[in-house]
C-alpha cells in the first residue's frame, strides 16, 4: 500500500476516544513537574486556574493507530508533539480524546526515506467545546 | 544586496521558527541581511502574507519552495500556478530533470541544496545516476552543512561552471543569515530575484556579523 493509498483510507476518520475528569492535584502536579511557576498553573484558588497548554499531551487513547494500520508502530519513533490551545482546560472538566490519522507524509534526509504519521489528537469538555489539539508525529524508515 | 535564499518557518513540519521572529533576530542581532526567502519543505506556503513584516522590519520577505527529487532537494523561486500545476510538490520523488524543465519553462529557476548532503544531495547521486541537463546553479555554502559537504559542492560548481548561492537552511530564528547570496542589484521582487539567478549575477557569501 502506498502512501495516497494510506492517506485516502485513514486519514480523517476517528478511530477512538476516552472521556476521564480533570482532577485539580494532576493539573497542579504536571504542572510543577514542567517548571512552571504561574499561580494560574499552581494554585487551585486562583481566579484563571487552568491547566498549562502542554498538559493534554499527557492523555494518550487507548490505541495508537487505527485498528488494521499498514505501519507497524513498534517500528515507529516518537517525532514530536505540538499542541494548539483553544480553550484553558479547568479543573472538574469532563473531557473527550478523539484520535485520528491527520496525514501520512514522506520525506528524505541524510538517513534517507522516512514516513511521517501525524496522529492528532482533538480534546472536547462537557460542553462539546473544543480544548486543545494534539499532533503527535510517529516517524519511522522507509516502507519496506 | 544580501538575502538569506534558504529558510523555514514553522510552515514546514520541522521548521521552529516564526517568520516574524526572524525580523525581530536579524534586527536584535544587526544581521547584514536585506531579507531572506523562505523555502518551506515539499509545498508552496501560498497563504501567508508577510507584507506588513516587509514595512515594519525593512525587510524583504519572499517565499519559495524546497522540493524533493531522486537527485536530492531542490529550491524552486519563482513558483507560480502553472509550476504548482507542472508536478507535485509533495512527492519525494520528481525527477530532477523534469523540475529544472518545468521551472524554466514557467518562468521559475531551480537550484539543487546542499548538493554535497549524503542522500538528499546532488553530487552523491551525479556520481552514481549520472549528469543531468538543465543544471545551471547550486547552492555552495549551505549553513546545515557538515565538514566537507560545502566544500564538494563549491568542487562541482567549478568544475561544470555553475552559478552558486548560500542560504543558511535555518529551522530555528538564531540560524537565520549564517550563510547568504550577494545580489549587485536591489531586488524588490520575485521576479527580480529569478532574474538575478537566471543571469547569475549573484555570489555565495558569509556575512560578516558585527561583534560590537
Amino acid at each position: 500500500m502506498n502512501i495516497e493509498e494510506i492517506n485516502s483510507r485513514f486519514a480523517g476518520h476517528v478511530f477512538d476516544k476516552i472521556d476521564l475528569k480533570i482532577k485539580t492535584e494532576s493539573m497542579v502536579g504536571y504542572a510543577k513537574a514542567c517548571g512552571e511557576t504561574e499561580p494560574r498553573f499552581l494554585d487551585p484558588e486562583h481566579p484563571d486556574f487552568q491547566a498549562v497548554p502542554n498538559y493534554p499531551t499527557r492523555i494518550h487513547g487507548t490505541r495508537g493507530l487505527p485498528e488494521d494500520f499498514p505501519i507497524d508502530m513498534r517500528r515507529c519513533f516518537d517525532a514530536g508533539k505540538s499542541v494548539t490551545l483553544h480553550t484553558p482546560i479547568r479543573k472538574g472538566d469532563q473531557i473527550q480524546g478523539r484520535s485520528e490519522i491527520a496525514e501520512i507524509y514522506e520525506k528524505t534526509g541524510r538517513s534517507g526515506a522516512m514516513i511521517f504519521i501525524v496522529h492528532r489528537m482533538n480534546f472536547y469538555n462537557q460542553n462539546d467545546a473544543h480544548l486543545a489539539t494534539v499532533d503527535w508525529r510517529l516517524v519511522q524508515r522507509e516502507l519496506a | 544586496m544580501i538575502l538569506d535564499l534558504h529558510t523555514h518557518s514553522i510552515a514546514s513540519d520541522d521548521g521552529r521558527a516564526k517568520v516574524e521572529n526572524y525580523c525581530q533576530w536579524i534586527q536584535r542581532k544587526a544581521l547584514p541581511l536585506d531579507g531572506f526567502v523562505l523555502t518551506e519543505h515539499r509545498q508552496f506556503d501560498e497563504a501567508s502574507d508577510y507584507r506588513g513584516l516587509e514595512d515594519k522590519f525593512g525587510l524583504l520577505i519572499l517565499k519559495a519552495s524546497e522540493v524533493e527529487t531522486e537527485y536530492g532537494h531542490v529550491l524552486v523561486f519563482g513558483v507560480n500556478e502553472n509550476l504548482r500545476a507542472a508536478f507535485d510538490f509533495a512527492r519525494i520523488d520528481n525527477p530532477l530533470s523534469m523540475v529544472l524543465a518545468e521551472s524554466k519553462r514557467c518562468g521559475a529557476v531551480a537550484v539543487p541544496c546542499h548538493p554535497g548532503r549524503p542522500k538528499v544531495g546532488l553530487c552523491a547521486h551525479w556520481e552514481v545516476r549520472g549528469p543531468v541537463e538543465g543544471v545551471h546553479a547550486v547552492e555552495t555554502l549551505n549553513g546545515g552543512s557538515r565538514e566537507g559537504e560545502n566544500e564538494q559542492a563549491l568542487e562541482y560548481a567549478n568544475k561544470f561552471g555553475w552559478n552558486q548561492i548560500g542560504g543558511s537552511d535555518s529551522h530555528i530564528v538564531s540560524h537565520i543569515g549564517r550563510y547568504a547570496t550577494r545580489f549587485k542589484k536591489n531586488l524588490t521582487s520575485m521576479d527580480d530575484l529569478v532574474a538575478e539567478l537566471t543571469n547569475g549575477r549573484c555570489e555565495a557569501i558569509r556575512p560578516e556579523v558585527s561583534r560590537t
